[in-house]
């Protein structure tokens, strides 16, 4: 394999792993609701995965089990943020706190022992022969294939069906939808639960497909990286993609410039990926030309019938 | 007076359960007794049984982290249990202290010695300058901390690792007979990951006088991702031989997929990638901490010592006999010996810097004090920071 | 058979009294023990007497409270930053990086400053972790003032790149000699933070001085025309605009100000705790701290108290280790604690209404 394409099939399963929980916040967020406790629901699907699979021996079962598991989060974190009306910053941060603490506590018996069970690369028969395509797109695991079906599925979802419309207008004005007889209530529980769920498989497949143990805290800041991810994408999940896969490939690439340009001092490899994510964000978000911002007019404010 | 009564009380408890202890066997009664006579002479803190000694450890992370802290952790779990102390009773362990957030760090040992702890383990290196201002309020207490011989007031230890590292770079380059080039991946620019990378590069150029070293840093001391994509980068490099110094098991994985070879680091990580791992540089804290607790115990202890250890300590796991043939074991198994005997010196004469400064001269040896700082890389190094 | 039917009804309060809040958020601590409680219980220990270790040593003892003192220093600093610019609605995630820039403009002071000591130097010091701060800040603030660039995304992302530069300091140029630590030298003594002895507490000067800032925050904030002006812009920057307000300014100078805030946290640790610059020295304080702001209502003088009772529940968790309890479980319940009283806010703002009507059952 050339030095590129493993790069870039390097860059897909970086981008998948954050990609999950960047749709998820994506549509959280479309729907007006900012759901920062990722990193926590992450951590607790990655534990999820990793006992369910000791204990069943199935990979289905163990993605059912972490899918609940981010359900029950996302009902949580709803009944607080939508029925209760709570801000949603410390329901996140404590979300986060209690989530990472949470897998911690559950995985501590199981920590970093390998299990037999893994999301093995599988090649997909003839797209994975075309050459250099092939090898980037078609040599991976069955997660990165799903995720190429939602990816285009949820771009479609908001900007081509009714019920994209009715999406993002719970996030810029839930008091029309509301008016119109629609349950902004319900609508908004139902997406920051598939939000979660997301969140809670991207989890799984840091703990599953990435490695196949369960190490503490092992998603080391990829829910931040993901929340990040989606404002720089304006919400946007296409655009989410791009901006994964490029944060992916130039930390990638950080590794293999250590050889071939030993000069630069490493740091300076690992700052790279940030510092090129701010720019691109600076330049691409910026209203140089008094563009509109896409962020949701209503994000993060709780939606609340009498102040109608 | 509530805090008085309730502390009496928890004497009364412990006393009475430590003779049914002592009534349980004959042996270990006997084994007391003059352990008892003797404290009732003496001052009792000069000498106790060590059963009754309290032992604390301070990690800065949770101690099922996969890697250093677990190593410690295991480590004191061990010694604890060859000399009979109650871990349940007689060991507190406190996790998540980071060392940046020193009014914690010293808040904690103010907590732990107010539980009756006779003796702090400080397992990372971090603690070192905190727990050398905070000793003096606590005479009493002996502080053993993970770090080099620094401190006249705390106990400090230290595993001689380059030793386990110096075998595991020879195995690496008798392996690698294809090519010259192996390579290593590496968390952070820390004397002790120095230690390790070096040692490695001076074991491999043991075998193979011509072997070079790639270095790729991660900069982190954990991170899967960028692990992994440093492990990829050295085989897309044509490199199939590295030795590594990071928690995650990323880099075996990583070599399983795409057939290359590695040593684990920290605990054996041969079950986490069976096909790559040919064995794995091990931390075995058990021979120290056991001296320490029961110098502590006989009241011999001075709180300048200082350990600094090899051997056993810095030991390799068994090898993975489906990678390692049986001849390449042997050798690598003769070295080990002769490290032992002191027939080969690991940082010896002449040696070389990546700059091409002498560090050491022929025939000479380095100091114990240069090779705990490393602030070096050795000349077969490539990669290293400046 | 006659039957009682029950609605529930949620009326929204005129006005919510302190008394109130406090009740209200007393319960809902109580609720969030009980909850630990059953999962204290289900791990084999007394969640009672787990409690009445924990609050004992930590809150109610001198000890506890002397610890509590000494650790809130940078989390005090940083929640206030903070807090300002949320009430601007400006969403600082990057007190953390600007912490970190904050003492690294310290240490450059230290190590290649002019040697002065005592109390202009320690002014001095403070003052460039201040600008330290405050500059870090105004990379992000800039691209917000002008082209409206979402700040909390800027932020946070510069987090990463000022944690890596305080480490490659720490392990580079930085870094004591002789040593395996990612440390630096002491700090001159000259330049400690001095501590006030007061009714056997030992007090550090930086306690003081965030409560002058809380104060002096509080009072810009609500009788000054600055703080006026603040006001309008977080309500409605079209009505800021009509009446002539000059938002950029604004923009830059709260987030500025924010951000040196945070660089003041740094050297109050710097300075009056750690006394050394050590890799990783946040530690997490700069996102603790939106948690402290929210939960103060982005309140200047409640910060102050939150972050004392916070500071007071992380040291908690040593005595609750020292138990046997594990780790895990101490930090679970300060995530419940935050979950409980913030869902409290809901039944500050409103009343509850049960109606019960007798109905006639078939």
């Amino acid at each position: 394999m050339s030095l590129i394409t493993a790069l870039l099939a390097g860059a897909i399963m970086y981008a998948v792993s954050v990609l999950y929980a960047g749709i998820g916040e994506t549509f959280t967020e479309r729907a007006g609701i900012m759901n920062l406790g990722i990193e926590g629901i992450m951590l607790m699907g990655a534990v999820t995965g990793c006992l369910t699979a000791l204990k069943t021996q199935s990979l289905a079962l163990s993605m059912l089990a972490v899918m609940l598991v981010g359900a029950v989060f996302g009902l949580v974190f709803a009944f607080l943020t939508v029925t209760l009306q709570s801000d949603q910053t410390v329901c996140g941060m404590a979300i986060l706190v209690f989530g990472s603490a949470l897998s911690g506590y559950l995985g501590k018996n199981i920590a970093s022992t390998p299990i037999n069970l893994k999301f093995q690369a599988v090649k997909i028969p003839l797209l994975g022969d075309i050459p250099f395509i092939g090898e980037i797109f078609f040599n991976q695991n069955i997660l990165v294939y799903i995720m190429y079906i939602i990816l285009p599925l949820s771009v479609f979802y908001i900007y081509k069906t009714r019920w994209g419309l009715k999406l993002r207008a719970l996030g810029e004005n839930p008091a029309v939808l509301d008016a119109a007889g629609e349950n902004v209530f319900a609508m908004r529980y139902a997406y920051i639960i598939f939000g979660t769920v997301m969140m809670a498989i991207s989890g799984a497949f840091v703990s599953l497909a990435h490695t196949n143990v369960w190490q503490d805290e092992m998603t080391a800041g990829k829910g931040w990286i993901a929340f990040a991810l989606v404002a720089f994408a304006a919400w946007n999940p296409a655009k989410l993609a791009l901006g994964a896969l490029l944060f992916g490939f130039i930390s990638n690439l950080g590794s293999n410039l250590q050889i071939y340009l030993p000069q630069i001092p490493s740091e300076i490899y690992a700052m790279m990926p940030y510092l090129v994510t701010i720019i691109v964000f600076i330049v691409s978000t910026g209203s140089f030309r008094n563009k509109r911002t896409d962020q949701p007019a209503m994000l993060a404010k709780p939606y609340n019938r009498e102040d109608r | 007076m509530k805090k008085k009564i309730l502390s009496l009380l928890l004497a009364a408890v412990m006393a009475v359960s430590l003779a049914a202890c002592g009534g349980s066997s004959a042996a270990t009664q006997a084994k007391e007794e003059p352990a008892a006579a003797e404290a009732a002479d003496s001052t009792a803190a000069e000498k106790k049984d060590v059963k009754d000694l309290v032992i604390a450890e301070v990690h800065y992370s949770v101690v099922e982290d996969g890697g250093w802290a677990q190593a410690m952790h295991e480590g004191l779990l061990r010694a604890c249990d060859e000399l009979g102390v109650d871990t349940e009773k007689n060991l507190l362990t406190v996790e998540n202290i980071a060392e940046e957030d020193t009014a914690l760090v010293e808040s904690t040992v103010d907590t732990l010695v107010d539980s009756g702890a006779d003796i702090i383990f400080g397992c990372s290196a971090g603690y070192a300058t905190i727990f050398a201002e905070i000793q003096p309020k606590y005479p009493d207490v002996i502080f053993a901390q993970q770090g080099n011989d620094v401190y006249d007031n705390i106990v400090e230890m230290q595993i001689r690792g380059y030793e386990g590292e110096f075998l595991a770079g020879y195995l690496c380059a008798l392996m690698n007979e294809e090519s010259d080039q192996l390579g290593f991946e590496a968390s952070m620019d820390e004397a002790s990951v120095r230690t390790a990378l070096n040692a490695y590069a001076l074991g491999a150029k043991y075998a193979n006088p011509n072997a070079t070293v790639q270095v790729i840093w991660a900069d982190s001391w954990y991170d899967l991702d960028i692990e992994a994509a440093n492990a990829e980068a050295l085989i897309n490099n044509g490199i199939k031989y590295m030795g590594m110094e990071a928690s995650s098991p990323a880099v075996p994985q990583k070599c399983e997929e795409k057939g290359a070879y590695c040593i684990g680091y920290n605990i054996d990580m041969e079950a986490n990638a069976p096909g790559a791992v040919l064995t794995s540089f091990c931390w075995n804290w058990t021979p120290i901490m056991k001296d320490i607790i029961q110098k502590t115990a006989d009241g011999t202890i001075k709180i300048s010592d200082n350990y600094y250890e090899g051997g056993e300590c810095s030991k390799l796991a068994p090898f993975n006999d489906a990678l390692v043939p049986a001849e390449i074991q042997d050798k690598v198994n003769e070295l080990k010996s002769k490290l032992e005997s002191g027939e080969v010196v690991v940082y010896a004469g002449e040696l070389k810097d990546d700059k091409g400064n002498v560090l050491v001269a022929e025939g000479e040896t380095m100091d114990d004090e240069v090779i705990l700082a490393q602030e070096f890389f050795v000349d077969n190094v490539i990669g290293g920071k400046n | 058979m006659r039957g009682l039917k029950y609605r529930i009804r949620f009326e929204k309060r005129e006005k919510i009294s302190t008394l109130r809040v406090l009740l209200v958020t007393l319960l809902c601590v109580a609720l969030a023990l009980v909850f630990c409680g059953i999962i204290i219980a289900a791990t084999g220990f007394e969640p009672l007497k787990v409690y009445r270790e924990m609050f004992l040593k930590s809150f109610l003892s001198q000890k506890g409270f002397q610890k509590m003192l000494t650790a809130s220093l940078p989390l005090i600093f940083c929640s206030l930053g903070v807090a300002l610019a949320f009430r601007m609605n400006l969403n600082n995630i990057g007190a953390e990086g600007q912490y970190a820039i904050g003492v690294i403009a310290g240490g450059a002071f230290v190590f290649y400053g002019p040697h002065i000591e005592g109390f202009p130097g320690i002014l001095l010091l403070a003052l460039c972790c201040f600008l330290g701060g405050a500059l870090w800040a105004s990379i992000a603030a800039i691209p917000k003032a002008l082209w409206n660039v979402n700040e909390s995304i800027t932020t946070l992302l510069m987090n990463y790149i000022a944690l890596e530069i305080l480490t490659y300091l720490c392990l580079g140029p930085w870094k004591m000699s002789g040593q395996n630590v990612a440390q630096t030298e002491r700090i001159p003594e000259g330049l400690d933070l001095p501590e006030l002895h007061v009714f056997g507490f030992d007090i550090s000067v930086g306690i003081i001085i965030g409560i002058i800032a809380a104060v002096i925050i509080y009072i810009v904030y609500k009788h000054t025309t600055g703080g006026y002006e603040l006001n309008v812009i977080s309500h409605s920057t079209k009505s800021a605009e009509y009446a002539g307000m000059n938002i950029k300014r604004n923009v830059i100078l709260v987030l500025a100000v924010s951000g040196g805030l945070a660089g003041l946290g740094g050297f109050a640790q710097y300075s009056g705790v750690t006394h050394r610059i050590m890799e990783g020295m946040p530690n997490g304080v700069g996102y603790t701290a939106i948690v402290v702001a929210y939960l103060s209502r982005l309140n200047p003088l409640v910060v102050v108290i939150v972050s004392l009772l916070f500071v007071g529940l992380q040291n908690s968790t040593v005595y609750v280790q020292i138990m046997g309890v594990s780790v895990r479980i101490a930090s679970m319940m300060q995530g419940a604690i935050m979950l409980f009283v913030i869902a409290g806010e809901f039944f500050q703002r409103y009343r509850i209404i049960v109606t019960g009507k007798e109905v006639a059952a078939e």
